[in-house]
C-alpha cells in the first residue's frame, strides 16, 4: 500500500539522476531529430506560403492559427491557461519568453530538453513547477509551430475577455423537494396560533363584560360579588396539595423515563463521535466534492470490512492538493515513518456478532447511508445507528429481498411463492436464525 | 421525607446519564468481555492501556482492550512482515466469450512500459451490457470524481487537483485499451496508481466504459 508511494519516491529520485542516461539517449536519438528539423521546415514553408511568417518566424496564417487552437483546445487546457497559472505556467506571452526553435524542442520533449540543454530559462520552470511537463513527441514540429502560432495570436489579442479552463459548471446543486412542505406546515402553525390568540382576546373581552355587567346588577348577594372580585392567591396555590402532589408525580416520572432511557442505553454506542487523529471531514469528501463511498472504502463491496484507506489512497490527490495543511502533513508523516494511521474505530459489533459488508451492500443493495446515516454531511463521523440486535432483526423483517437478476435466489423465490402472497423478506430466508449471525 | 427520596433519584439519574454514548465517550457497556474479542479485530487498535483496566484479566495489569504488543506497536492496522514477498502472479480464471480461460492477474509490464501496454494488451472480457453496465459503476465510484461523470475531466476534485483530460479530445480520445489498463494499474502524468483499489476484472470492466466515453 504505502510501498506503491515509496517507490514512487524512489523512482522520482532515480528520475533526477536521469540526465546522464537521457544524454546517451539523446545522442542517439538527436541524428533523427536533426532529420525532422531538417525536414520540416518546407513543409511548414508550404503551409504558410501564402502569408510570410513575421519576423520571429511565427506565422500569423488564419489557418494555422485556427490548426494551433484547436491542438490548443484539445492538448494543453488541461494544464495551462492564457492569463493564470493551473498547472503549467500561464502561455500570455510564452512566445516572447523563448527562442522559437527552443520552444518547439521543448514542448516536444520537455525533460530531455531541460535536462540536456543549459538552457536556463528551462531550468528554471522545473525549479519552480517541480515537475516536467509530458512528453508531446505525438505532435510535428509543424503542428507545434501552429501551436506557438495560436500562443501568439491569442497573447497579442487586445483586452481578451480573461479565460478559464473550458468546461460547463458540473454537478447543480440538488434540488430541494421537501422545502414546500416544510414551509406549509410552519404556515398552518403561525394560522393556527394567531386563531389561538385571537380566542384569547375575545375570551378576556367577554370575562370583562361579564364582571361590569354584574357589577352593575342589583340584588346580587354580597358573597356572591366577593366571588367575582376575588383575587388569584398564588401562595395559596403553591401550598396546595393538588400543587405538591401533582409536582411530584410529573417529577417522578420525567425521573424514571431518564433512568429508563440510560438503563437502555447501556452498551449502545449511538451518538459516539470521537476525535480522530486526522480531523477528517466527510462532509467536505462525500460532500462537497462528491467522492464516492468506495473510491476510500474499497472494502465495502468486497469483503466483510469497509475498510479504512491506507495512506496511498489519500496521497493520489493529496500529493497536489493542500499539501500545506497541517492535517494532511500527519498523514506524509505516517508515510515517512512507514507506520499505519491509529484512527479510533467508532462501529464496533460485539465480538459475538458477525456482519459481512459486501452482503448488505453488493447483495442486498443497501446505500451506505442506510446505516450510517448521512454521512457526507457529517464533519466528524458520529454512530448512525444503535446497532442493537433488535435493530438488526427489524430491517430483516420488513425487507424484502433483492432477488432481481440473482439466480441464487431463485429457488426461494418460487418455493416462497407457494406458502404466501407477500414479498419474500429476509425473514423468510433465514434472516432470524441465531446461527446467521451468531457463531 | 419526599426531599430526600427525590435527591436520591436525582443522583441516580446523574450517575445513569454517564452512560450513554456521545462525543469522546463511547458509553457504558454491560459485561464488556462478551464483547471484546482476544483477538485483534479489523480496524481497531487501543494504544491507549487505561482503557479497559476495571474488567481487564491480563496479566501485566494493563486494560482489557488494549490491543498493541511490542512487536506489533500499530495493532492490527499493520503493514506486511518485513520480506513478505507480493503476490503478483495470482490466477483469476475469467471465462472468455470462446469458452477459454485466461489468467488474467498475470500483468508484469514495468509502469514506465505504458507503450508496449497500449501495444500488447487486450481486453479479455468481451464486451456486452452487463460488462458496461458494471463499468459504469466502477467508473463513477472510482474515476467521476476527477474525470467528470461523462469523462469532460469536469469532476469536481479535478477542478481542484487541476489537469485533468477530456476522454473525447485530442490524444486520449485515441488512446487503446491497453493504454487505459496500464494508465489506471500504474497512473500517468498527474494522475497516481490506482492498481491497489481496483482489481484487473474491475479495471477491464472500466476500460470498456472509457472507450465508450472517448467516443461520444
Amino acid at each position: 500500500m504505502t510501498d506503491h508511494s515509496i517507490k514512487r519516491t524512489l523512482d522520482l529520485k532515480f528520475v533526477r539522476l536521469l540526465p546522464a542516461i537521457a544524454l546517451l539517449l539523446f545522442s542517439l536519438s538527436s541524428a533523427t531529430a536533426q532529420d525532422t528539423a531538417q525536414a520540416a521546415p518546407p513543409a511548414e514553408a508550404t503551409a504558410s506560403a501564402a502569408v510570410a511568417p513575421s519576423a520571429d518566424g511565427i506565422p500569423a496564417d488564419e489557418a494555422v492559427i485556427t490548426s494551433g487552437r484547436a491542438l490548443y483546445e484539445n492538448n494543453c487546457t488541461q494544464c495551462h491557461a492564457f492569463n493564470e497559472v493551473v498547472v503549467g505556467p500561464a502561455l500570455k506571452d510564452a512566445h516572447t519568453r523563448w527562442k522559437l526553435n527552443n520552444m518547439i524542442s521543448f514542448i516536444r520533449y520537455p525533460q530531455k530538453y531541460i535536462e540536456t540543454s543549459r538552457d536556463k530559462y528551462a531550468q528554471g520552470l522545473y525549479a519552480q513547477y517541480k515537475q516536467y511537463m509530458p512528453n508531446h513527441d505525438f505532435l510535428s514540429e509543424a503542428e507545434v509551430l501552429s501551436l506557438v502560432a495560436y500562443i501568439k495570436a491569442e497573447s497579442v489579442k487586445p483586452a481578451a475577455a480573461p479565460d478559464k479552463i473550458a468546461g460547463p459548471p458540473i454537478f447543480p446543486p440538488p434540488t430541494k423537494d421537501s422545502g414546500v412542505s416544510n414551509e406549509l406546515v410552519s404556515l398552518i402553525f403561525a394560522i393556527l396560533i394567531f386563531v389561538l390568540f385571537v380566542f384569547l382576546v375575545i375570551l378576556v373581552f367577554l370575562i370583562n363584560i361579564l364582571k361590569r355587567f354584574i357589577e352593575n346588577k342589583e340584588g346580587v348577594p354580597d358573597d356572591e360579588k366577593a366571588l367575582v372580585d376575588q383575587k388569584f392567591d398564588l401562595a395559596a396555590f403553591f401550598k396546595s396539595s393538588f400543587f405538591r402532589t401533582s409536582v411530584t408525580v410529573i417529577a417522578l416520572l420525567f425521573i424514571s423515563k431518564v433512568a429508563f432511557d440510560s438503563i437502555i442505553n447501556i452498551g449502545i454506542q449511538q451518538g459516539y463521535s470521537p476525535k480522530q487523529p486526522i480531523a477528517f471531514s466527510h462532509k467536505l469528501h462525500a460532500g462537497e466534492y462528491q467522492i464516492d463511498c468506495n473510491y476510500c472504502h474499497t472494502g465495502a463491496k468486497k469483503g466483510k470490512a469497509a475498510v479504512i484507506p491506507s495512506a496511498n489512497v489519500c496521497m493520489n490527490c493529496h500529493n497536489a492538493i493542500k499539501p500545506e495543511s497541517p492535517e494532511i502533513k500527519k498523514i506524509y508523516a505516517a508515510i515517512e515513518k512507514d507506520q499505519p494511521i491509529e484512527w479510533v474505530r467508532i462501529h464496533n459489533l460485539p465480538d459475538h456478532a458477525y456482519f459481512n459488508h459486501a452482503q448488505h451492500v453488493t447483495v442486498g443493495g443497501l446505500e451506505c447511508q442506510n446505516c450510517h446515516g448521512q454521512i457526507q454531511e457529517m464533519e466528524v463521523v458520529q454512530q448512525y445507528s444503535p446497532l442493537t440486535m433488535g435493530w438488526c432483526i427489524n430491517c430483516h423483517r420488513e425487507t424484502a429481498v433483492n432477488a432481481e437478476n440473482n439466480a441464487y435466489y431463485d429457488k426461494m423465490v418460487s418455493l416462497h411463492k407457494t406458502v404466501s402472497k407477500q414479498p419474500m423478506k429476509v425473514k423468510d430466508i433465514g434472516g432470524l436464525e441465531c446461527a446467521k449471525c451468531h457463531y | 421525607m419526599m426531599k430526600a427520596k427525590n435527591q436520591i433519584a436525582l443522583f441516580f439519574v446523574i450517575l445513569l446519564a454517564g452512560c450513554k454514548a456521545g462525543g469522546d465517550n463511547p458509553g457504558t457497556e454491560y459485561a464488556p468481555n462478551m464483547y471484546h474479542a482476544v483477538s485483534y479485530e479489523t480496524q481497531s487498535t487501543i494504544v491507549n492501556p487505561e482503557i479497559g483496566t476495571t474488567v481487564s484479566t491480563r496479566v501485566d495489569g494493563k486494560g482489557e482492550y488494549y490491543s498493541v504488543n511490542a512487536y506489533n506497536p500499530a495493532g492490527s492496522a499493520r503493514l506486511p512482515v518485513k520480506g513478505t514477498i507480493k503476490r503478483r502472479y495470482y490466477p483469476a480464471n475469467v471465462k472468455m466469450a470462446d469458452s477459454v480461460k485466461r489468467d488474467l492477474m498475470i500483468y508484469n509490464i514495468h509502469r514506465d512500459s505504458i507503450d508496449l501496454a497500449a501495444r500488447v494488451l487486450a481486453n479479455p472480457l468481451a464486451l456486452n451490457d452487463q460488462i458496461l453496465e458494471d463499468g459504469k459503476v466502477l467508473y463513477i465510484s472510482y474515476c467521476s470524481a476527477c474525470h467528470g461523470e461523462n469523462g469532460q475531466g469536469d469532476g469536481k476534485v479535478g477542478a481542484k487537483y487541476k489537469g485533468v483530460p477530456a476522454y473525447n479530445k485530442g490524444r486520449v480520445a485515441q488512446v487503446t485499451g491497453g493504454h487505459i489498463f496500464h494508465t489506471i494499474t500504474h497512473g500517468k502524468g498527474r494522475m497516481w496508481p490506482h492498481g491497489s483499489q481496483i482489481n484487473p476484472i474491475d479495471r477491464w470492466k472500466i476500460v470498456h466504459y472509457v472507450q465508450t466515453l472517448q467516443k461520444q
